[in-house]
């Protein structure tokens, strides 16, 4: 039993910024970088068509008339490059092998841990590190995983302080059933979530993306759901399809 | 305490991912995207200074006419557009093809571990080759080949599976170097490995390779049919695997030795 009891300290002790940012596509490019801590160079084509793009209307505006027909389409050109300039950080985003956003923890809050105390010892133990890994292998803060439910949360939640483990085990039980998880039938990827008006309230601040992959079971029975894995984080786009692949594979251990 | 969930579950009502077709598009035809800002500035970059000579301005740009500072402007974000460009292609990830391996489909689980055991492993497997470009796997742990499992070598003379030997492999380097450094070792590129003629199990062709130790008790030899094919987003699910596998094997292994031990 010496060996299930350092997973169980492990899990306790880390925490998911232990996490390195090794974590994308393995690129052996030079990038070229300004080196200007805390400004990322890809926004750069946006903020020149900004400022470009004022100092165009500036200009319209500010000369005198009858303004030419050949300025008025190097004005059109102008704008449109504006435009698209700052459309070009979002669209290089989804090409492959872009940088991923970095997860950023709640300032306030601390991280819960909460399992289900009337489930088997194997079971418990899965659940306890299938969590932990999730934090530290994705850009996780927030973990859920239902299994018959039973459940087991981990990371950082909107729950409410001052709440002794069992009512907390109790009012995210109610929670879920709540907003009908267990019901989900295939997976829910919102990659720009922007919060929502349903019981999903659950989520912490600042919550980008969120992630529901439900356990289908194994049987021929179709749509046969023994429970669901969400997890959550603070990056837009947090969850590539590596780390979908992944999750599914997390998911696949409690498929029963 | 609260086992009341006998009531059915509430019918999921919460928010529905939209597809964005922007992402789709993108993903889709990455390489036209990749060039299309150079285009679009290199178009934009003719037109400004063909719009210049059809309507008969002086080549000379001056910042005192209007017509002159749209021009500059329009030209610095056509710059732009064209430098984001080659930004864009030069930070192109290199595509691998993945190699189809030489070898057989084999399945060697051994035949004394308990179901839950098993099913943990085939578990791993499942993963690993969902996941990752693994096509190989080999568990040895406390001396015994549990599983081989995927893509096999095949003799060259019987045309039989060559299966692990457990011993040669455990005195050879490759084991013993894993064991003493006690991390993960990962061989992007197994062909300018010297070490490889210790693994003859994997097919010829096995383009990467990591060994997992599991605890100071057994190793994961994990083959991948393309070179550099593992992320290290894959290699840091891997030790977490390595790490579970270790953890139910060595609590098996130290139970079953103190029941023989006993009935010794």
């Amino acid at each position: 039993a010496q060996r299930s009891t350092r997973i169980f300290a492990r899990t306790e002790n880390d925490s998911p910024q232990s996490k390195t940012s090794d974590q994308q596509l393995n690129l052996s490019v030079l990038r070229f970088t300004f080196g200007i801590p805390g400004f990322d160079e890809s926004y750069l084509p946006r903020w020149i068509g900004y400022g470009f793009g004022s100092l165009l209307l500036l200009n319209h505006f500010s000369a005198s008339a009858p303004i030419s027909e050949s300025q008025m389409r190097s004005e059109a050109l102008g704008l449109s490059l504006a435009a698209f300039s700052i459309a070009l950080p979002y669209i290089g985003k989804f090409l492959k092998g872009s940088v991923v956003e970095q997860r950023s923890l709640p300032e306030e809050g601390e991280q819960v841990f909460v399992i289900s105390s009337n489930i088997g010892d194997s079971l418990k133990e899965d659940l306890a590190w299938a969590t932990y890994v999730l934090l530290r292998n994705t850009s996780t803060i927030a973990v859920l995983i239902s299994v018959q439910g039973e459940l087991c949360v981990r990371g950082y939640w909107n729950c409410p302080d001052q709440m002794s483990k069992a009512q907390l085990h109790d009012w995210f039980k109610k929670k879920v059933d709540e907003i009908g998880l267990a019901d989900v039938k295939e997976t829910l990827y919102f990659p720009q979530y922007a919060g929502s008006a349903l019981s999903l309230d659950i989520l912490p601040d600042g919550t980008r993306s969120l992630f529901v992959q439900p356990l289908v079971q194994n049987t021929n029975e179709p749509q046969k759901v023994n429970g669901f894995l969400l997890v959550a984080s603070t990056a837009g786009y947090a969850y590539s399809d590596k780390d979908r692949a992944w999750i599914g594979a997390m998911a696949e251990k409690f498929r029963g | 305490s609260s086992s009341s969930t006998s009531q059915k579950p509430k019918t999921y009502e919460g928010p529905k991912p939209r597809k964005n077709l922007v992402a789709d598009f993108i993903s889709k035809n990455d390489d036209l995207v990749r060039s299309l800002p150079i285009y679009v500035g290199g178009a934009s970059l003719l037109a400004v200074l063909f719009n210049r000579t059809v309507s008969g301005i002086a080549p000379v740009a001056d910042a005192s006419s209007s017509q002159s500072r749209a021009d500059l402007l329009a030209l610095g974000l056509a710059v732009t557009n064209l430098l984001t460009g080659l930004v864009w292609l030069s930070i192109r990830p290199k595509s691998i093809t993945p190699v189809n391996p030489k070898g057989v489909e084999c399945k060697v689980v051994e035949s004394d571990l308990p179901a839950s055991m098993v099913s943990e492993l085939l578990w791993a497997w499942e993963s690993l080759k969902v996941a990752t470009c693994c096509k190989s796997l080999v568990i040895v742990y406390n001396g015994i080949c549990l599983i081989q499992i995927g893509m096999v070598a095949e003799s060259p003379e019987d045309k039989k599976t060559v299966i692990v030997k457990t011993d040669k492999l455990m005195q050879g380097s490759v084991y013993r170097g894993v064991m003493k450094s006690k991390a993960q070792s990962y061989l992007a590129n197994l062909s300018l490995y010297p070490g490889r003629s210790e693994l003859p199990f994997l097919p010829a062709n096995t383009q990467a390779v990591i060994l997992q130790p599991l605890g100071d008790k057994g190793i994961a030899v994990i083959g991948g049919n393309t070179i550099r094919g593992f992320t290290s987003s894959d290699q840091a699910w891997i030790s977490s695997i390595g790490e579970k596998l270790d953890a139910t094997l060595g609590r098996y292994f130290v139970d079953s030795d103190e029941i023989s031990r006993v009935t010794v």
